[in-house]
């Protein structure tokens, strides 16, 4: 009888799980794989390590960041990619290096530095669900880490300018929608009619983007053109977290009160 | 159009660029010098230099040939385009990484090897200064991107899986786009054979990509084909 696992992760609104692609990723392998994973998402209450989050407990282990933790759901037998051929899983790394690489630092963007999106969504979201005074303190952190990491691996000379640095990452990323929705075609997922590991990771990166009500919505009205990504992206909210929508429209009520309510 | 390909004393080569260049049959002249990297315009050297443009980094000088009509990969579909890109950036975000872990966060490699090889075109004291400066802003960046925490085994481990999957990419075919070379050919070529020509302190960075004999091969292959056929440059080990 394998021990029970247990995900904690930020939670869900606008429709999805969780709004944090990386804490999605996992969720989404998990449903891919049949892992049978408790949910705990994160509260005020919750008094782990938030800048470790996605983390998975088990009885003997805690792993936390997404290809650790898919890593060890596969050494449980947990293995969304067992259909793969060598050639597959070769192609997996490789996209998902390029959502790392093209991707990701216009994601961060989108959330944590246009300060529109900050202010007014992130920010909040995040801050409801920190126990104070932390709440004052760790948005800000994690909004400065993602400036610093856009910064450090994308503002190298001739870009000075961190108005040239953001268009070039979203240069960068509308490219990368544009290559993802290409190889993605007709098919139902990436790799033939099952979900894989590369599923659960561009899922986890564009649900959020697509379904997240932002004032900035540059890189959202590029992803919406791209039909394809989008259906993929409902498909797999309505084939494997169907049941969870019920309880993130009532989410999604609370957030509005959130957001309303001076804070 | 003369190419002139300009790198650092000191420094070993970018090999990509190089191999691209000559995969498109371009003619060029390399040419060295200390203030290279000043001149760059992205401060990465090797760049290219013709009539009155200069252009640095693999990406522009793709783009840069191509507009001059050369270009490897026209012959591929969106897919494989897709497809190329995505490998490309594995090899960044792997390869070039751990090249840059191992010569600037692993002591022992940055005590023997890097700070002289780094400060040798410099007086003293400005050979440390630069080499100092330049380890803490390698440092920063690792620290950024979650490399902050790796051991020296969880690097390798990481170029091991890269090498593995373009391994399985490569297959036996000659290029990874069957019989064309394209950019990512280039790219790998570049980095392999850096990776496998770098005297290092420990070797295992060069076991770990001896161990996949299709890649040897291919390395081998482009460079007898490219540089050892035109009577340019030798496979023996080049630094500092």
């Amino acid at each position: 009888m394998a021990a029970p696992l247990e995900l904690s992760c930020w939670g869900g609104g606008w429709g999805l799980p969780s709004v944090h692609s990386e804490s999605l990723v996992v969720m989404a392998y998990a449903k891919f794989s049949g892992a049978p994973l408790k949910v705990n998402v994160i509260d005020k209450t919750w008094r782990g390590s938030r800048g470790d989050v996605p983390i998975l407990t088990t009885e003997d282990n805690i792993v936390s960041q997404p290809a650790k933790i898919l890593n060890f759901l596969r050494k449980q037998k947990y293995n969304a990619d067992y259909e793969l051929s060598a050639k597959q899983g070769a192609d997996t790394l490789a996209y998902i290096a390029l959502i790392e690489e093209k991707l990701l630092p216009a994601v961060l963007h989108t959330f944590w530095v246009e300060s529109d999106n900050y202010f007014s969504v992130t920010k909040p979201w995040f801050a409801s669900r920190i126990p104070f005074p932390l709440s004052l303190i760790l948005p800000g952190r994690i909004s400065k880490g993602a400036l610093n990491r856009i910064l450090l691996t994308r503002g190298e000379p001739p870009l000075y300018h961190l108005r040239e640095v953001e268009a070039q990452i979203y240069r960068d990323a509308k490219e990368c929608l544009n290559l993802l929705s290409n190889r993605l075609g007709t098919s139902q997922f990436f790799f033939g009619d099952t979900p894989s590991t590369l599923d659960a990771y561009v899922f986890g990166f564009l649900a959020p983007l697509y379904k997240v009500r932002f004032p900035k919505v540059q890189l959202q009205e590029h992803l919406k053109q791209l039909s394809n990504l989008c259906r993929f992206c409902d498909d797999i909210l309505n084939s494997y977290f169907r049941l969870s929508l019920g309880v993130d429209h009532f989410l999604l009520k609370v957030n509005h009160r959130y957001l309303l309510s001076p804070c | 159009m003369q190419l002139l390909l300009l790198c650092r004393q000191g420094k070993k080569e970018k090999m990509e660029r190089k191999a691209f260049l000559q995969m498109c049959n371009l003619p060029i002249k390399v040419v060295c010098r200390a203030n290279a990297e000043y001149m760059s315009p992205s401060g990465k050297v090797p760049f290219i230099h013709v009539g009155n443009q200069v252009v640095s980094e693999l990406g522009p000088i793709v783009q840069f040939v191509k507009a001059k009509g050369h270009s490897l990969s026209d012959g591929l579909d969106e897919v494989q385009k897709a497809e190329m890109k995505a490998y490309m950036e594995l090899v960044n975000n792997m390869l070039l990484t751990a090249e840059l872990y191992l010569q600037w966060c692993d002591e022992a490699t940055v005590g023997e090897i890097t700070h002289a090889r780094y400060g040798s075109p410099y007086p003293w004291p400005l050979n440390h200064i630069l080499a100092y400066q330049k380890q803490w802003e390698v440092k920063r960046k690792m620290k950024a991107i979650g490399w902050g925490n790796k051991t020296l085994d969880q690097v390798l481990e990481d170029v091991d899986q890269c090498c593995q999957a373009l391994s399985q990419r490569l297959g036996t075919q000659p290029y990874f786009f069957n019989k064309q070379p394209t950019e990512l050919d280039a790219l790998v070529f570049g980095h392999l054979y850096t990776i496998l020509t770098t005297q290092l302190t420990n070797d295992e960075l060069s076991e770990k990509v001896k161990n996949y004999s299709n890649l040897l091969a291919f390395c081998r292959r482009i460079e007898q084909h490219y540089f050892e056929d035109r009577g340019k440059g030798s496979s023996s080990i080049k630094s500092s």
